[in-house]
């Protein structure tokens, strides 16, 4: 039901969940100033405050407000899965990498770091758009082929934006059969309707018992 | 765009039919049908051939391109060919589908005809796909791919257009990153 | 961790499958809604001894403004979406929803869906000719007048548009006037049987 769709789906939404889980992934943090008060934010210590030097992870959006150009209150580093050595894996061959282990949200936490203007932005900038790039075929080839084979193996292996682009991909191949079996002009159950009907039967109540 | 409404549309292509009853010209908004005749061909919306073949009142007689040796020869010129090539109807997925689910007993060669239809199909979804991939990798930002048919793209359509908004906000990164700020700011 | 509350609410509402309402999580939302007072408090607090001079308190300022900030971001979001399934229910499952969908939800938002519900269906009156049109009907381009339907369940008694009273016993087989059925197969009380 596109018709239906809301500004909730896009990613740029204040309300989009995808955003919200995405801005949740941390970055590698130093403070350059003493912080009152907050020493509960480091689980290492016991301190009340965040003293000069501290090291900690902290989430995207926690970071962007910290870090404003000069005299920011921290110092950030490009995280692990964006750096230089992980960033050589994806050039090499983009469809090896496991890219939900490597972030969930792969693409949507990297737009965000490059936001940050690190030194190495426009590497991962490219680095981005390539992986997208050289996975794209694999992606759409595997949602549009195998109907009966065993998909979980490559669908694992997605970072969380590929998975909906997957999933659109089958749910495209699917009308179409279904309209070749002559199956579309049968009226049927409306999906969310049969899920839920699906959970009352395995006793899967949504009620606190 | 659901593929039953892709159907409808298709539906109200003519092909012809050899009614077994008389009757005056019929009027409707989308115009006039008829007049009838008994044995004598007439060429109709598929709609309505469809309907008074299940009540048994025509014979359906299929379009000049349903015919093994034009068919193999498209098949043969679509492996051919880099590009799209023409078809002789931009409904001929939807017309073969229905007219071989109601009139197999009237349509010469039905099974062969199925088969190479769908293998033109599949040629040219093959040939999508490799478009599809070949625009993506090449970052342009518009592509024009003639002579595909309305059942061809709604089989990509959603696939394809969430798979482009994705490498509009990745392009977007690389190119004006200012412009990618904005989300960023929650 | 600053704003973890939150996030779990966030959390619920990506793992919520479709045709589902997870139980409006009340408690989380208070403890949230109380950590944001506390971070508020501090912050008004500190704001004073700025003004006074003691700049040293404005990194943790900014800190726990930021807190607020996503605090507000995921509460305003789960409530949002919660809402957006609502909406869907009401084209899903039709005016009435299902008790236990229902019993998940807060009064606020039975509220809502009442005058959702209300709003739609004056819209649908006021539009088309004698009567109205229902534009939960008709998802797909109808293609007969009539359709063949087999009952999945005893539905009891149903009375057509002509007069006719029928009884909807599982497994009997109807020929009814599509426009008729169609909720009902769509709530999966009858199957639409093709020949």
């Amino acid at each position: 039901m596109a018709a239906f769709s809301t500004a909730g789906e896009s990613v740029n939404s204040y309300f989009n969940i995808d955003d919200i889980l995405a801005s949740q992934e941390k970055i590698p943090c130093s403070f350059n100033v003493d912080v009152a008060a907050m020493g509960y934010l480091d689980q290492s210590t016991t301190n009340v405050d965040i003293s000069v030097g501290t090291k900690l992870e902290l989430p995207f959006w926690l970071a962007r407000y910290l870090y404003r150009g000069t005299r920011s209150i921290v110092s950030l580093e490009t995280p692990k899965s964006y750096r230089e050595g992980y960033r050589h894996i994806l050039k090499a061959d983009p469809n090896v990498v496991d890219l939900h282990r490597l972030g969930p949200f792969f693409y949507l936490f990297g737009g965000k770091l490059i936001s940050f203007q690190l030194p190495d932005a426009d590497d991962i900038a490219s680095i981005l758009l390539k992986t997208f790039q050289g996975r794209f075929r694999r992606i759409m080839d595997g949602s549009q082929n195998a109907l009966h084979t065993d998909l979980t193996g490559q669908v694992s292996m997605l970072d969380e934006q590929e998975r909906q682009l997957f999933a659109a991909g089958q749910q495209g191949l699917h009308d179409f059969q279904k309209w070749e079996n002559r199956e579309s002009e049968k009226l049927s159950t409306s999906v969310m309707i049969a899920n839920h009907r699906k959970r009352k039967r395995i006793g899967v109540s949504t009620q606190p018992s | 765009m659901d593929t039953s409404e892709v159907e409808f549309l298709a539906e109200r292509e003519h092909v012809k039919i050899i009614p077994n009853f008389t009757q005056d010209k019929i009027f409707l908004i989308s115009g006039d049908i008829g007049p009838f005749s008994a044995g004598l061909p007439v060429s109709i919306p598929l709609w309505l051939a469809v309907n008074l073949k299940q009540r048994q009142k025509c014979r359906f007689l299929p379009p000049d391109w349903m015919d093994i040796e034009i068919l193999k020869a498209k098949k043969q010129e679509e492996a051919d060919s880099r590009f799209f090539t023409e078809m002789s109807s931009p409904f001929y997925m939807e017309i073969t589908q229905l007219l071989l689910q109601w009139g197999t007993d009237d349509i010469p060669k039905a099974d062969e005809i199925r088969t190479l239809v769908k293998d033109i199909w599949d040629l040219r979804i093959a040939k999508l796909r490799s478009s599809i991939d070949v625009f993506v990798k090449s970052e342009a930002s518009h592509a024009k791919l003639n002579y595909l048919t309305l059942m061809e793209i709604n089989t990509v359509r959603l696939f394809l257009t969430k798979a482009l908004n994705h490498m509009h906000q990745l392009r977007l990164m690389t190119s004006g990153r200012s412009q990618t700020q904005q989300s960023q700011n929650f | 961790m600053l704003a973890e509350k939150a996030l779990d609410l966030i959390r619920e509402l990506h793992r919520t499958s479709s045709g589902t309402l997870s139980p409006y999580n009340e408690d989380k939302i208070r403890q949230v809604l109380e950590e944001m007072k506390t971070l508020f408090e501090q912050n008004k607090d500190k704001a004073h001894s700025v003004a006074e001079g003691q700049t040293d308190q404005l990194s943790s300022i900014q800190l726990r403004h930021a807190g607020i900030q996503r605090n507000k971001r995921c509460l305003l979001a789960y409530l949002y979406n919660r809402l957006e399934q609502i909406r869907k229910m009401r084209w899903e499952f039709g005016s009435v929803l299902p008790p236990d969908v229902k019993y998940n939800m807060c009064e606020q938002e039975v509220q809502w869906f009442n005058q959702y519900n209300r709003l739609l269906a004056n819209y649908m009156r006021s539009i088309g000719e004698s009567g109205g049109l229902d534009l939960t009907q008709d998802m797909k381009p109808p293609k007969t007048l009539y359709v063949l339907v087999r009952c999945l369940l005893d539905h009891g008694e149903f009375e057509t548009q002509d007069g006719n009273i029928i009884l909807l016993k599982k497994n009997s087989q109807h020929y009814l006037l599509r426009s008729e059925c169609e909720h009902l197969i769509r709530q999966g009380v009858l199957e639409h049987v093709v020949q």
